[in-house]
């Protein structure tokens, strides 16, 4: 199956939820828990990120879209960008950096 | 122009808002002791039953995560589970809510704080994400303020107002060259009124004051941070409110938050967006 990252509060988290990323909690400069990226949370691991005051994990979801309407998706995301740039100067190489990276951000 | 606002007048028409909530300020002088910022959040939480409801049913959330049986009760229990980060978070962003949500219509007060929300936690990453000499609770209220002249304008004149946004977005200028031609000032500026009225710490004054031209103050680590902040929450289209839109970005800005624009910050783009869902889900 398909998956697509995202990132999501903690709150949102359920056992199953395949991590992107890895989680590297620091407490005063230390290692304090981790899971590596591809690992399946498990109700023990929820337990531990609440326990360490995670906030915030990434997760590969499955994403069960047909191809078109992944591409339909991808079209208006795109063009959302371009509008909301639209007064922006592209030739200002700091917009221009920061407008490559949010597209490149929609389009993961 | 249409009228010329004065600071006495934006002062005197202040007062018929709702009170500025103290807890702000008390927050904010005594972000360095643990413990007296504690009870300040566990008196204003009893004062507040609205408010009280939200952290508890936040912590009872994050319990239910862990299958922990007993419900969580008091404050005290809810911060152990969540963390006094979190609590004052929560606290600082009902409160102010409140003081939005009173003074103008559903209409205008849902759109405007869902962005000074989104500001508000995008200015708390980039804290962090920076390591900027700003404390996050400091940055989140700034976040939270930078628009606060626009509610009064609203609350002024709702008519100009919209002429001065349809101005704006019509003729793709500054919506503070708007203001500007309909009230004399802008949003900057009573915002700063208003900031110093409250008596505000002089950075957030700042803050709020230069967030669309921080280059004339970029010594102050909060303008900075606050400006490059609603930028990344209009170009990541937080809340996805018509208004979203990218005119400039100061490099100088970026330069002194150390920011580089790779593949690197999307992680940073991924955090704004869930935590500025997040924070906002408390006024749903």
């Amino acid at each position: 199956m398909k998956t697509r990252p995202r990132y999501l509060p903690l709150i949102e988290a359920e056992v199953g939820m395949l991590l992107d990323a890895p989680v590297r909690l620091v407490n005063s400069g230390f290692l304090t828990f981790s899971l590596p990226a591809g690992h399946t949370l498990t109700q023990d691991n929820l337990n531990q990120l609440v326990a360490h005051r995670a906030e915030f994990i990434y997760v590969a979801e499955p994403d069960s879209r047909p191809d078109a309407q992944v591409a339909a998706d991808a079209a208006h995301d795109a063009h959302r960008v371009m509008e909301i740039f639209a007064g922006a100067d592209l030739s200002d190489p700091n917009i221009m950096a920061l407008f490559d990276q949010v597209v490149q951000y929609r389009s993961a | 122009m249409k009228t010329v606002l004065t600071k006495d007048t934006v002062i005197e028409r202040s007062r018929s808002l709702p009170a500025f909530p103290t807890i702000i300020n008390k927050i904010l002088t005594t972000l360095d002791d643990v413990e007296a910022n504690l009870n300040l959040l566990a008196a204003e939480i009893q004062h507040d039953p609205v408010i009280a409801a939200r952290v508890l049913s936040r912590a009872n959330s994050a319990a239910t995560r862990t299958r922990r049986l007993s419900t969580v009760r008091d404050i005290y229990a809810a911060t152990s589970l969540i963390g006094v980060d979190m609590v004052r978070e929560m606290v600082m962003i009902c409160s102010l809510g409140n003081l939005v949500y009173g003074a103008v219509p559903a209409e205008m007060s849902s759109t405007f704080w869902q962005h000074s929300v989104a500001v508000g936690v995008c200015s708390e990453e980039l804290a962090l994400h920076t390591a900027a000499r700003v404390s996050a609770p400091a940055a989140l209220i700034a976040g939270l303020l930078h628009d606060i002249g626009q509610l009064w304008l609203y609350r002024f004149d709702v008519e100009a107002y919209h002429i001065a946004w349809k101005r704006a977005l019509s003729d793709a200028i500054g919506i503070e060259e708007a203001e500007r031609e309909q009230f004399g000032v802008d949003h900057s500026t009573i915002g700063v009124w208003l900031a110093e009225h409250w008596t505000l710490p002089a950075a957030i004054v700042a803050s709020i004051n230069y967030h669309h031209a921080p280059d004339a103050a970029l010594d102050e680590p909060l303008v900075p941070l606050v400006h490059v902040a609603e930028v990344l929450s209009n170009a990541l289209d937080l809340t996805g409110r018509n208004e979203n839109r990218v005119t400039s970005l100061s490099s100088s800005a970026c330069e002194k938050l150390g920011l580089i624009w790779d593949k690197n910050i999307h992680p940073l783009f991924g955090r704004m967006e869930a935590r500025s869902r997040h924070a906002n889900a408390l006024f749903k």
